[in-house]
């Protein structure tokens, strides 16, 4: 029974496999410009679903956890884009949305995901770089031009 | 004296009525949220031209203007409107929707 139970196992992962999604990296329209720290707190916790520069890793080319990683891509990059920043200075309206979002997820500690921090020590920001990313924030939203 | 108070009178009504002219053919498209949708729900702009969206809120709640596809998001709050700045798009279909609300219907744009 509990070979059967195993097989049948085996046999859906096999044919999860079937079902794959594209990694792909699409080129970077125009990246934002952070002082160097921010920069480097930004590409270790936020770039890997939220640029064209995904890191994908060795398990998003295994089904199921591929279908989730895709997702968290897909859905990361619709929401919050920084390969395409250049494109929200031209609304800043967006930009200051964007600038805003990111300030209360930030402080609300809800960005990366725990799942993300779990298998990626390197995104859990120290108390400096998470200050220094609120500060950079706040400086932009501050210098954001009045939208109508 | 009287000659030129009634001077500066009638330069002033006509500057007023030349404002209220331009307000008339407002360029700018437009839609409104309201009864949970966007009205009108469809928009044609021509393609591959730099526009800007005028996004009135009827509601008396926040509404999000949200369009992945055109990489925008706005928050509207309640009586109010925004101008959304939108790039030269290629020809074809956009869709737009109110994060806030997502069991409202959407909205498309369409460039021609």
């Amino acid at each position: 029974m509990r070979l059967r139970i195993l097989a049948a196992i085996a046999l859906a992962l096999g044919a999860a496999q079937a079902v794959r999604f594209e990694e792909s990296n699409p080129p970077v329209e125009g990246d934002v410009h952070p002082p160097p720290d921010v920069e480097t707190g930004l590409r270790s916790a936020c770039y890997d679903c939220h640029s064209n520069e995904t890191r994908w890793p060795w398990y998003s080319s295994l089904a199921p956890i591929s279908w989730l990683v895709y997702r968290d891509v897909s859905e990361g990059r619709r929401r919050l884009n920084f390969s395409r920043w250049s494109d929200y200075l031209a609304d800043p309206g967006t930009r200051t949305e964007k600038l805003e979002q990111i300030r209360k997820l930030v402080v609300l500690g809800d960005m990366p995901p725990w799942y993300y921090s779990a298998v990626h020590p390197s995104s859990r920001w120290t108390d400096l770089q998470r200050d220094e990313v609120l500060h950079w924030v706040d400086a932009e939203i501050a210098a954001s031009p009045a939208t109508p | 004296m009287n000659m030129s108070k009634t001077a500066a009178w009638a330069i002033g009504l006509s500057l007023c009525a030349g404002l209220e002219a331009r307000a008339g053919d407002d360029p700018l498209p437009a839609v409104r949220f309201e009864d949970q949708r966007f009205e009108p729900s469809e928009l044609a702009v021509p393609a591959g031209a730099p526009f800007q969206l005028r996004v009135v809120n009827g509601k008396s709640e926040a509404v999000e203007f949200e369009s992945f596809e055109l990489n925008r998001e706005r928050v509207v709050q309640p009586g109010e409107e925004v101008v959304v700045y939108l790039p030269a798009l290629a020809p074809g279909t956009y869709r737009f929707f109110d994060d806030f609300h997502k069991d409202a219907g959407e909205g498309r744009i369409t460039a021609r």
